[in-house]
């Protein structure tokens, strides 16, 4: 895959209160951030992307195909979509079972699952709960599962709808490898996110979303740096960003490191 | 969240009574068609409730409860008519089936007596709010647990429904075939109750614990959100509706 594109689309919920009025949106290998306050509508623009709903005017299109006659069964060898609250997600009561019903469904044999399935639980470092059934996990650690059971389908674009959500550094850091491994195989990523600092840390575009409108949309970096927008859609700059910023630089620092960098020659 | 209750709500006199006294409108009219067993008397009693249902401004919500009922109501004729052990005097008759006044008359009294059922109901249930209903009832003293289960088996249908839609959403986005053909989606059917009923009893463990989290097994005396309605006419009417059902008493053994 190497686009996936949204054109004048609509969408509603309930016919008085519109979420999308003519939406225009592309997606393609840079590792793209979505951003924007509650109820911008993100997860309804995902659920969209994999057929669990369906626009009311517009076109989906991979790689310039329209999608609108594919089931979302049939989307999900191509999409992958970990749900924003994992317990919309979740309904097997074995944490293996539950991570190798999506290979099994797109036509892997058991053994093949099952070694798909314990690879991706290696990868955010679950491998040892395979027996344990979900419901008695935390709810960071269904976020994972969650996550380990899409990876475990080997989409070409995996959307993430928030996944740092109550990780801490050593789950972020985990989730960064694994966005970065997807990239590097040539996959899609998108990833829907309320933290600021990981959107600059680990993706190369951002696109800012506000009441269903695209209002920012460009290179990390850029978007970052226009404060003003930002607050307009009620977010913040990452905090390397204000620090530098009440530093009086006038550079725009995405990265710590970067900040750290420029501190040492100044100093 | 929508309940499952057939609730319409509008501003009418039937909406402003007492819940109680609609209640106890619902056993008098039965009872009545009991006590008094005559078609034309138990007309009588179908007619002030369709007025009731006309009156609270639900008349059309409550024709589709009615037109399902027909289903009853015509095997109901169907069986009286052919096979009731009175029948004797002969109607018509379908080939060696033959159709009786007698039967005809019984399923008479039995077909009113089920509108008049179905149409005190719909009067209740159409034009009084379960949570008033419940509240009305705890405040004359029934438990408020009991409260809480009237009003969670109401829950129960649209709960399951939203538990549903969420783990049909599950699995077609995994890869699992739900819509299209009627075998797909029979096939889509059974791999959903086990999750479905788990994750019920799931959601009604943790719905106790926030209960008794805040102190709803206390057994001080509660206090209540809203309000006490007031019911203008409430002892006149449940004074007249208790009268005619006496009367109709007395009416059966004098004459
Ligand atoms: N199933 C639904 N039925 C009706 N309205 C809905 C439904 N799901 C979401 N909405 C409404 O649509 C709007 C957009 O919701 P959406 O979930 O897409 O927002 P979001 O950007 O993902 O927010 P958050 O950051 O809180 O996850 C909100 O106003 C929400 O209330
Ligand atoms: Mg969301």
């Amino acid at each position: 895959m190497n686009t996936f594109e949204l054109k004048d689309v609509a969408f509603s919920y309930s016919p008085d209160i519109q979420i999308f009025d003519g939406l225009d949106l592309s997606f393609d290998s840079r590792t793209t951030a979505i951003v924007g306050q509650n109820g911008a509508g993100k997860t309804t623009l995902v659920k969209l992307m994999k057929g669990l709903l369906k626009p009311s005017k517009g076109t989906l299109l991979i790689d310039g195909e329209s999608i609108a006659k594919e089931t979302a069964a049939q989307l999900s060898r191509r999409v992958g979509l970990v749900f924003q609250n994992p317990n919309d997600q979740i309904f097997k009561t074995n944490v293996l079972e539950e991570v190798m019903f999506g290979p099994l469904n797109i036509g892997m044999s058991r053994s093949e699952a099952e070694k798909a399935a314990r690879e991706a639980l290696q990868k955010v470092d679950l491998e040892s709960k395979v027996d344990d059934n979900p419901y008695d996990l935390s709810l960071s650690e269904r976020k994972l599962i969650a996550l380990a059971s899409i990876l475990a389908m080997d989409t070409e674009m995996v959307i993430f709808d928030e996944p740092t959500m109550g990780q801490d550094f050593a789950g972020k850091e985990k989730i960064k490898a694994i966005i970065e491994e997807l990239n590097t195989e040539g996959k899609l990523v998108l990833c829907i996110l309320h933290d600021m600092d990981f959107a600059a840390e680990a993706f190369e575009r951002t696109v800012v979303m506000n009441q269903g409108e695209i209002i920012l949309d460009g290179q990390t970096r850029d978007v970052f740096s226009k404060k003003e927008v930002l607050e307009k859609a009620y977010l913040e700059q990452p905090y390397v960003t204000q620090i530098a910023h009440a530093l009086g630089y006038n550079e725009s620092f995405i990265h710590e490191s970067e900040l750290i960098a420029f501190l040492n020659k100044n100093a | 969240m929508n309940t499952m209750t057939l609730y319409v709500e509008k501003d009418s006199p039937v909406h402003r009574l007492d819940p109680l006294v609609k209640l106890l409108y619902v056993f008098a009219s039965i009872a009545l068609t009991y006590i008094l067993p005559e078609p034309l008397f138990i007309a009588g009693v179908l007619f002030v409730t369709l007025l009731l249902l006309v009156i609270g401004k639900v008349f059309r919500n409550s024709l589709p409860i009615l037109t399902l009922s027909m289903f009853l109501i015509f095997s109901l004729v169907i069986v009286q008519g052919f096979f009731h052990p009175d029948n004797v005097t002969e109607l018509f008759s379908i080939g060696p089936l033959v159709f009786y006044e007698e039967g005809l008359y019984v399923a008479l009294v039995l077909v009113l007596r089920v509108l008049v059922m179905i149409g005190s109901f719909s009067v209740l249930i159409l034009t009084t709010s379960p949570d008033e209903m419940v509240e009305r009832l705890i405040k004359k003293g029934m438990s408020p647990r009991i409260g809480h289960v009237i009003l969670s088996v109401l829950q129960l249908i649209p709960q399951m429904r939203a538990t549903t839609s969420k783990i049909t959403d599950a699995q077609r986005s995994r890869g699992m075939e739900t819509e299209g053909s009627m075998l797909t989606r029979i096939k889509a059917f059974f791999p959903l109750m086990g999750p479905v009923v788990l994750n019920s009893l799931n959601e009604t463990k943790e719905r106790s614990i926030a209960l008794e989290m805040r102190g709803f097994g206390s057994s001080t005396k509660k206090t209540f959100l809203n309000e006490e309605k007031q019911y203008p006419y409430n002892k006149l009417l449940a004074g007249i509706i208790i009268a005619i059902v006496i009367l109709g008493i007395v009416w059966r053994v004098m004459v």
